[in-house]
């Protein structure tokens, strides 16, 4: 059991490192991207007393204050009265901006202003969203066990074949996907956001999990938020495991059509057999030791391996 | 199979024995014969472009869809925008910030339905023409979701969603595709070129780094730097900003600040009409590529990991044999110590039996070191593992004593502690 420990251990660094290097990216962009945003939300705020002095307005001068109240606002800085209260870029936004760049998902709601920050962008990308990979792919072999191997010996067990035992667990899972991270939160979102409907939301949690990310509707976004900070945070942890269970849904679904031979059908790559990558995950588990690894740690960190389990490889593709 | 898998499109480059994460484009680290020979799934060219076409079919259908339910309500955006507009001007003596705030709020709103307040309304493009709804709908499929548009409708949404849930598949079986293919023709490229330098005789992973060197290289030149240059000079961008909208579109992130193609309106130039397509099908083809080097760089993680958990691992296995060592060593000193000491108590206590015998003291204990006795005192040095523990557990604390569960070894137990009989094993020591 020591090992099974420390490999959970392991695991739970890798999670915080991969919380540090967000912490990094935020506390970067919120120094980087601050300063310039202050400087554009003084010009508009000179832009509009120098409007509110004039007592006969010109086309010719609405137009031109128009064109920079739009560029203003297209970076995302507002000149309503009650908006000068909440930076973009400060640090909780700042964190929220950088998940929503290394998962791909990309609001744009936020976006780098200065050159710097643009340049730091591409660097943070290219390296980040590789790594979030990573960290995905770790955190769902580690699901997979009790959230696929388990059910499916369960269904088993309790007598149904092993092919439409599959269908059946993936029809399962959806829905239990389905409810969780989609109508629970559309439903928390539409009270805690003052303008968005039950559809509304839906639509959010849809199209930031496919990590689309359109940036039309954005949690938090709206002034005087109450526990702005919290309430992002949990958007964000929220994002992520989100983005974890819709890859294994996929991963099943996968491995689902694999099985029923969908995949050979389209002449695609199949789901290779798990023996060479299970043999080598990413986290450390025990059984990289030079040590024997007792059978139930094993069973454990390589769920596919042992013959006892029922496995996608045992059922027969008949 | 890694879960970032073949129906994503980021990862669909994958084509064969999978690593941990998402593959690599294989050509570049396998001998590319190999690749020819041993896969039967890549796709066939035919599939490709009957794939291929049935995505464009699929976005046209889309584009129409997203025009007929966005269109009429843009319009109603655009004649209100107007009129408020108007509005203002006429009363526009003595401006109070109230109004001003009004005015903005509208302008703010008009904006996010994509509407452009400025500038006359006859000769502005719609947002949702043909063309750009089939680019938003090529953004919704590409998961890049740029956002300069998005539906407003509910019906426009509810479309968006399902449109989505079916695309994102379809693209990525077309993106793995493409992947395919690209790395078939740069395979046979590399085969001549690593032919070349095999004549050089260089060793074998030289010509791995080589060929991943021009692999990063090139690829880079006609994704990245091409179309960024052409970015450039069209759509009037700084060289960072271009190179920048080329790495927020291919890596999917798709913020919207810069978009390619979104300067419509009077300053159109002729061939924007087949500019967004081919803005498109550099979008397709360069996220294949970007895929294949986001899961190198995955890869080299990976390889790092490995490489840092072996070296661990060494570590951890010479550690291990040092401390096996280490206490082999120990138990054989305290067995030769122990051995020392029971000698020491047995002399202890012929002496106490000698000193009892002539005071006329019944000793009544067993004076025998029976073995289990020997045991206890072996056990007695096992708990305390440093050396001076040895001489503490000797000297008489009674509260060790109790703990050890009294040490009755040749009448050392509290009820016959006698401080002579004690000093004398203390001197002897």
């Amino acid at each position: 059991m020591r090992s099974a420990a420390k490999s959970w251990l392991l695991l739970a660094g890798f999670v915080l490192f991969y919380v540090v290097y967000l912490l990094f990216g935020a506390l970067v962009f919120s120094s980087i991207e601050r300063p310039v945003e202050d400087e554009l939300r003084r010009d508009v705020e000179a832009l509009k007393r120098d409007f509110l002095n004039q007592s006969c307005v010109s086309a010719a001068a609405l137009e031109l204050f128009l064109a920079k109240v739009l560029a203003a606002n297209k970076h995302g800085v507002s000149v309503l009265r009650n908006a000068s209260l909440s930076s973009n870029w400060d640090l909780a936004s700042s964190m929220f901006f950088a998940n929503t760049l290394v998962t791909t998902v990309g609001y744009g709601q936020t976006a780098p202003l200065s050159d710097t920050g643009k340049a730091f962008s591409i660097l943070y990308a290219l390296i980040g969203v590789p790594f979030t990979m990573l960290v995905l792919t770790a955190c769902i072999q580690r699901l997979v066990h009790p959230l696929v191997l388990t059910p499916l010996s369960f269904l088993q067990r309790s007598g149904m074949e092993p092919r439409p035992a599959t269908v059946v667990h993936f029809l399962l899972l959806m829905v239990l996907v389905v409810l969780c991270f989609f109508m629970v939160p559309a439903a928390i979102f539409s009270a805690l956001e003052v303008s968005w409907s039950f559809l509304d939301g839906i639509y959010f949690c849809f199209i930031s999990l496919c990590t689309i990310g359109l940036g039309d509707f954005v949690p938090g976004a709206q002034q005087g938020q109450k526990y702005r900070t919290l309430y992002q945070i949990t958007v964000m942890v929220y994002l992520f495991t989100g983005l974890m269970m819709m890859y294994l849904l996929l991963r099943t679904f996968h491995r689902m059509a694999d099985l029923h031979g969908l995949t050979a059908f389209f002449q695609l790559p199949r789901c290779e057999e798990d023996q060479d990558e299970d043999q080598e995950p990413i986290v450390e588990s025990a059984h990289e030791d030079r040590t024997l690894p007792d059978p139930a740690e094993k069973a454990a960190s390589e769920p596919l391996e042992p013959a006892s389990q029922p496995t996608y490889n045992t059922i027969n593709k008949g | 199979m890694a879960a970032p898998d073949l129906l994503d499109p980021k990862s669909a480059a994958h084509n064969s024995k999978p690593r941990l994460s998402f593959s690599a484009k294989p050509v570049v680290l396998n001998t590319p014969e190999d690749e020819c020979d041993t896969r039967p799934t890549v796709m066939r060219w035919k599939t490709v472009s009957a794939i291929f076409f049935l995505v464009v079919l699929y976005l046209i259908i889309g584009a129409t869809v997203f025009r007929a339910l966005e269109q009429p309500q843009e319009s109603l955006q655009k004649l209100a925008i107007l009129t408020e507009k108007l509005d203002f001007l006429t009363t526009h003596a003595c401006v109070n910030s109230s109004e001003l705030e009004d005015l903005i709020k509208q302008v703010v709103s008009a904006v996010r339905a994509g509407v452009n307040p400025s500038g006359n309304s006859s000769n502005q493009t719609s947002l949702w023409d043909l063309s750009s709804s089939f680019f938003f709908a090529g953004t919704v499929i590409t998961t890049i979701g740029f956002g300069n548009i998005s539906p407003h409708t509910e019906g426009g949404r509810i479309f968006c969603i399902i449109y989505a849930l079916l695309g994102i598949p379809l693209f990525g079986f077309l993106l793995a595709g493409v992947g395919d293919q690209l790395g078939t023709i740069f395979g046979k490229g590399i085969a001549k070129v690593e032919k070349m330098i095999v004549k050089w005789k260089v060793s074998q992973t030289k010509i791995r780094v080589i060929s991943t060197l021009i692999f990063i290289l090139f690829g880079c030149l006609l994704f990245v730097a091409l179309p960024a240059v052409i970015f450039k000079h069209i759509e009037g961008w700084s060289t960072l900003e271009s190179i920048y909208f080329v790495v927020i579109t291919l890596t999917t992130i798709g913020f919207g600040d810069f978009v390619a193609g979104e300067k419509g309106g009077t300053e159109s130039p002729e061939y924007l009409d087949y500019y967004k397509p081919v803005v498109w099908f550099w979008i397709l083809v360069g996220l294949a590529y970007f895929a294949a080097v986001l899961s190198m760089i995955g890869d080299w993680f990976r390889v790092i990991s490995k490489k840092t958990k072996e070296e661990v691992g060494e570590f951890r296995a010479h550690a291990a044999e040092w401390t096996a060592n280490v206490s082999a060593e120990f138990k054989e000193t305290r067995r030769r110590l122990s051995v020392d000491i029971y000698d020491k108590f047995q002399r202890a206590a012929s002496i106490k039996r000698k000193l009892s015998s002539e005071l006329g003291i019944n000793a009544s204990l067993n004076q025998e070191m029976t073995p289990g006795k020997r045991t206890l005192s072996a056990n007695l040095f096992d708990d305390k593992e440093a050396f001076p523990g040895l001489s503490l557990s000797l000297t008489p604390a009674p509260g060790t004593l109790a703990r050890n569960g009294s040490l009755y070894l040749n009448g050392l137990s509290p009820d016959y502690a006698d401080r002579r009989e004690l000093a004398v094993i203390e001197n002897l020591k």
